[in-house]
């Protein structure tokens, strides 16, 4: 099985394929997908395809490989068989937020924005925390902040995307409250709208108004 | 991209900065293995003197190491990694950041202080330039070979005494051509030894990146499973 490994991807938008007759770029491809962590096989056989505009939600219960097929797509993780296709620039929200715990939420915003080669002003920095109502808190050192509070600063990066960017949640709303959960809603709608796409791993409703796909693992035998 | 590179290097060195305290804490280790020398065989310069650039090589060597682990873990922890793999800048100029802004903060403290340090030795004053220009070559070479094992650490249960195991070895021809071009026996500054020393260090230059970020490619925080 092994020996059958490749692992694909374009990014920048040159490859993106056609997908059948009604014209629209197919910007994810997952195509026979076989997942393990460590040693152990977690999911077999693992095909998905999505389109502009799209949002699959990745559900199933705890330990089967909603995080780890995040992980695959994002190319932080080899599948043990199988392609990933991806035409689209990718923005990965994991259960590690990426914030340095030394620097300010700013700060940590600012050097992601810098990384990715995103103009960002201080205008942009303060609407993109705004999103989140993060601006109170986003100057002191994260190591100061809740598990809440780290998740909206992590967040905040939604608000600086490339549009047509493919995201990947995972999570994105666990432990956030009620006014940050219609934020994210709030940001990936716009984003939907804007031709972009959304993989995420929940166990809570997300985006509802944007009729999401359900892409449902199985739990691992 | 070179954004992205000059955004990790500022990051990298306003983190240094945020964290001066671990960085005096290797340049404190580096003068204690010094200073125990003169107490352990006596103030006696006849017998100083001759080991005096050995004693500072391999203090470098142990102050360096004691430091190597921290390069990436933080980085994997908190997620940045990931995030860095996702984005136009390469992993293995990722890697040379995070060894030259270590070696910068790591390194250069050392370098300032050696010259006292080898007065402390009874070291000749016309042997510290020789010296310090091989220590300067040596430490960076240390740092790339750092960088790999930091790498490969990464993930791996007890990082450090392994990171120890991992390149104290590859670290020998490093110690030995330091030490050759840190003594002269003509006076002149560029010797073969220190040339030798500047191809380790140019290998390991081309080297190092590479396989740190193939070390790296697939790293994860422990929380992100």
């Amino acid at each position: 099985m092994a020996g059958a490994a490749s692992h694909r991807q374009a990014r920048g938008g040159g490859d993106a394929r056609r997908d059948g007759a009604d014209g629209t770029a197919c910007g994810l491809v997952i195509a026979g997908v076989a997942l393990a962590r460590g040693m152990r096989v977690i999911q077999p056989s693992l095909t998905h395809r999505m389109a502009a505009g799209e949002i699959t939600l990745v559900t199933g219960p705890n330990g089967s490989g909603k995080s780890t097929l995040l992980r695959a797509v994002a190319g932080r993780l080899r599948p043990l068989a199988g392609t990933i296709t991806c035409s689209a620039p990718m923005l990965y929200v994991g259960h590690a937020d990426g914030l340095a715990p030394a620097l300010s939420g700013r700060r940590n915003l600012a050097d992601w924005a810098g990384l990715n080669g995103i103009a960002a002003t201080p205008d942009r920095i303060d609407t993109a925390l705004s999103r989140l109502a993060a601006n109170a808190f986003s100057d002191l050192p994260v190591r100061l902040l809740s598990r809440g509070q780290r998740r909206r600063l992590a967040l905040a990066r939604l608000a600086l995307s490339p549009p047509g960017a493919l995201w990947l949640l995972d999570e994105p709303t666990a432990g956030l409250d009620a006014a940050s959960r219609r934020a994210v809603d709030a940001l990936i709608t716009e984003h939907l709208a804007a031709d972009g796409m959304v993989m995420a791993a929940t166990h809570d409703p997300l985006a509802s108004a944007c009729t999401p796909r359900d892409l449902t693992l199985e739990a691992a035998s | 991209m070179m954004t992205g590179l000059a955004t990790q290097v500022r990051r990298d060195l306003a983190l240094g900065w945020r964290g001066r305290g671990e960085a005096l804490v290797g340049l404190g280790f580096f003068g204690v293995i010094i200073t125990l020398f003169p107490l352990a065989v006596g103030p006696d310069a006849a017998r100083l003197q001759p080991i005096a650039v050995p004693v500072i090589w391999i203090a470098a060597m142990l102050a360096s190491l004691s430091g190597f682990t921290r390069i990436f873990a933080d980085d994997v922890r908190c997620g940045w990694v990931d995030q860095v793999a996702l984005s136009p800048l390469p992993l293995p100029l990722y890697a040379l950041a995070k060894a030259g802004v270590h070696w910068m903060v790591t390194a250069v403290p050392m370098l300032v202080v050696a010259p006292l340090l080898a007065l402390m030795l009874y070291l000749d004053i016309a042997a510290v330039p020789p010296l310090l220009l091989a220590l300067a070559l040596g430490t960076m070479a240390l740092t790339l070979l750092g960088v790999i094992g930091a790498a490969l650490c990464e993930g791996a249960r007890g990082g450090g005494g392994l990171m120890a195991v991992l390149v104290l070895p590859l670290a020998l021809p490093v110690l030995i051509f330091g030490v050759l071009a840190s003594t002269p026996e003509d006076g002149t500054l560029v010797t073969p030894h220190l040339m030798l020393l500047g191809a380790v260090l140019l290998v390991l230059l081309a080297l190092a990146p590479l396989v740190a970020a193939a070390a790296l490619a697939e790293a994860e925080a422990e929380t992100g499973a």
